[in-house]
């Protein structure tokens, strides 16, 4: 009885009143907000130097002058020169190069270490957000646990029970920042979980989970997204600080982290030595930092208004 | 509550006894239960096949909260739902998900009840999706184009994003949304009152079409009673968490039997200039009373200008009024029914003290 008529037998229905958006050109969100984001300088060169040093850790090898460890001990302790543009350490390496190599090392761990807060502290906010009663309870508390302690600590201990390696300060990192990630997404899908939308699709019949996936998190996306962002310039900064505590990537393998460590004994002799690296945790980090706030602004629905208004 | 005199009319959905209570927690760690909100406390209700049934009600007096009990997005708390004769309260995952599609939601605020990340095509077609209707890509997209030309709009339009819609055109995507599943069963929740007045018409307009073309049941629920009146064949009033008078919409408008539907009725303003002027306004005392404190035997004695002695000792059940066929309110004035305040006789409909012959059925001034 509720059988539809076929568009031939439909009635012409009756021509809406109001006018219908006609030119505007139909442009999704995210181009909406890359091109919002290219009009803030400071989040936009933040990306652009993002690129260059993800450019350059990805084909380290071919950029870098020479080897890792290649020693020249007739050249210990060089200052910077058109041969050794960051100068050289003890060993006689060209720092430049063992800089642009440690780059892949910095990022690796800090990407993967993030990606695995991201993907475990998300899923874990999603839950505890969008189902709340015991199912928050614990897992909230069990978040607190974790983020009662102190974070460089926590990974310390880590490291301390699983040994020193890349793969174990990816995983300290990554734990370490698992409740970050939690809260954030909780308190974001607690706001979209009441959105009538919501309502509105488990009207039509939509599982938990296409209500999860489809409408929750795309919604809820924002603040996570900033806080990936952020949380990439602490992991690297982390990264840096386990190298340097030395549980970290081992000697003689290339680590920023390593080699500010390393540096730092030869400072007064040869301050390239710790600089350099240093320079290179300080631009990344910073370029993270600075691209998280431009995301922020970008990503909260009134600035979006205020600036897309200014804009055209 | 069936209609005396007529032929059992053909039943779609049907609450019985339909309670939605909220708890009310204390803070602190412990969160004690220390009461509960009744949003709807004890609705009986009949929707019959092919009508629209207007709800009326002043805000907060549960209107919404039923709505969604009938099609548990509220989960009931007591009572009984039926839909086409299945126990929606007893609903298995399966069946529930068959409910859903067999019927939709149309939502007050169409800036809110769209996700603003999804374009109509994708808002319209979930549906489809979840029910596994006309399966392929270009058969959805092809439904979604016939779907949006039924409630008048442009098909071109369903690639954009809600956003750049006016507020009547995002209420028609909202209903296309509703209408997708082929559903039996239409609920309404203040869908207009959003709108602008020029829109509101349109839309309710359409959803008239809609009923007529697809043989819709519709539950129009709304705090406006001329709208109401307009596109409603029943009319149902809402006091408190209760139904407290049902009937044919010609019937209620013109002879209203309880004295809170009469209230409600001289607060309407009527199109005639003169009638207007000598409209007289029944203004009730006070405010309505906390749904967490509903006061005993009829919830509307606190407010009522004819209350008298039986009205705080008995809580009135729905009694066959006036002249018009399937006309029932819930008050003593027609006769003493319902159930005595005590809690000791439970259920039975005790008739009250023949001494309170009060009940001479009123004019209706």
């Amino acid at each position: 009885m509720t059988q539809l008529p076929t568009p031939g037998a439909t009635p012409a229905a009756p021509p809406p009143a109001e006018p219908l958006p006609t030119a505007a050109p139909v442009r999704p969100r995210w181009r909406e907000t890359l091109g919002l984001l290219a009009r803030n300088p400071t989040a936009a060169v933040s990306a652009v130097v993002l690129v260059l040093i993800v450019l350059v850790a990805v084909f380290d090898e071919t950029l870098a002058p020479d080897g890792p460890n290649e020693q020249d001990p007739s050249l210990q302790l060089q200052p910077p020169s058109w041969a050794h543009p960051f100068g050289t350490d003890e060993f006689g390496r060209d720092v430049f190069s063992r800089v642009i190599l440690g780059a892949a090392t910095s990022l690796r761990v800090g990407f993967l270490s993030v990606a695995f807060a991201l993907v475990v502290g998300t899923l874990i906010g999603l839950l505890a957000g969008f189902y709340g009663t015991w199912v928050d309870d614990v897992l909230m508390r069990l978040m607190d646990v974790l983020f009662a302690f102190p974070a460089v600590l926590l990974a310390i201990a880590i490291v301390a029970i699983r040994g020193a390696g890349p793969a174990n300060a990816i995983l300290a990192i990554g734990i370490v920042y698992v409740p970050i990630f939690a809260r954030v997404t909780r308190a974001s899908v607690l706001g979209v979980r009441e959105e009538v939308y919501v309502r509105a699709s488990r009207s039509v019949g939509a599982s938990d989970w296409r209500l999860i996936t489809r409408h929750v998190l795309p919604n809820a996306a924002p603040p996570i997204i900033v806080q990936t962002s952020v949380s990439l310039a602490f992991a690297v900064l982390a990264e840096a600080a386990l190298s340097f505590l030395g549980l970290g990537p081992r000697r003689p393998d290339p680590s920023w982290g390593l080699m500010l460590a390393d540096g730092r004994g030869f400072i007064e002799q040869a301050w390239w030595y710790a600089v350099f690296p240093g320079l290179a945790i300080v631009v990344t980090v910073l370029c993270f930092n600075l691209l998280g706030d431009g995301l922020r602004d970008v990503l909260d629905p009134r600035q979006r208004t205020l600036m897309a208004g200014s804009g055209r | 509550m069936t209609a005396p005199g007529e032929g059992a009319p053909d039943v779609l959905v049907s609450a019985r006894g339909l309670e939605v209570h909220f708890p009310i927690r204390s803070g602190g760690a412990l969160r004690r239960t220390t009461g509960a909100l009744r949003a709807v406390d004890g609705v009986d209700l009949d929707v019959y096949r092919g009508e629209t049934l207007g709800l009326v009600g002043e805000s907060g007096c549960g209107k919404s909260t039923l709505g969604n009990a009938l099609l548990r997005l509220v989960p009931p708390t007591g009572g009984t739902v039926t839909f086409d004769g299945l126990d929606v309260t007893g609903m298995g995952r399966r069946q529930l998900r068959e409910l859903r599609r067999r019927a939709g939601m149309v939502f007050q605020d169409p800036f809110a009840s769209l996700d603003p990340r999804r374009t109509v095509a994708q808002t319209v077609s979930e549906p489809l999706e979840v029910h596994g209707l006309h399966p392929g890509r270009q058969a959805r997209v092809a439904r979604v184009r016939e779907l949006l030309e039924l409630v008048g709009l442009d098909p071109a339009v369903a690639a954009r994003y809600p956003h750049e819609f006016s507020g009547g055109q995002r209420q028609r995507v909202g209903i296309a949304r509703a209408l997708a599943g082929e559903p039996d069963f239409l609920v309404c929740d203040e869908a207009i009152a959003s709108l602008d007045v020029s829109v509101q018409a349109q839309v309710l307009n359409l959803l008239r079409r809609l009923q007529r073309q697809l043989g819709l049941t519709l539950l129009f629920i709304s705090h406006d009673l001329s709208a109401v009146r307009h596109v409603s064949d029943r009319i149902a009033v809402m006091y408190l968490g209760r139904v407290v008078e049902v009937g044919p919409a010609a019937a209620v408008a013109a002879a209203p039997q309880m004295p809170y539907t009469r209230a409600l009725l001289s607060a309407v303003p009527l199109p005639h200039p003169e009638l207007e002027r000598s409209r007289q306004r029944i203004v009730l005392r006070g405010d309505v009373p906390s749904p967490s404190r509903v006061p005993s035997g009829c919830r509307f004695r606190t407010r009522c200008p004819d209350v008298f002695e039986p009205c705080p000792d008995v809580d009135p059940a729905l009694q066959p009024v006036g002249s018009a066929p399937g006309h029932v309110a819930a008050c003593h004035l027609h006769g003493v029914v319902g159930t005595p305040v005590d809690g000791s006789g439970s259920t039975p409909a005790a008739s009250g003290p023949p001494g309170a012959t009060a009940s001479g059925v009123r004019g209706t001034g």
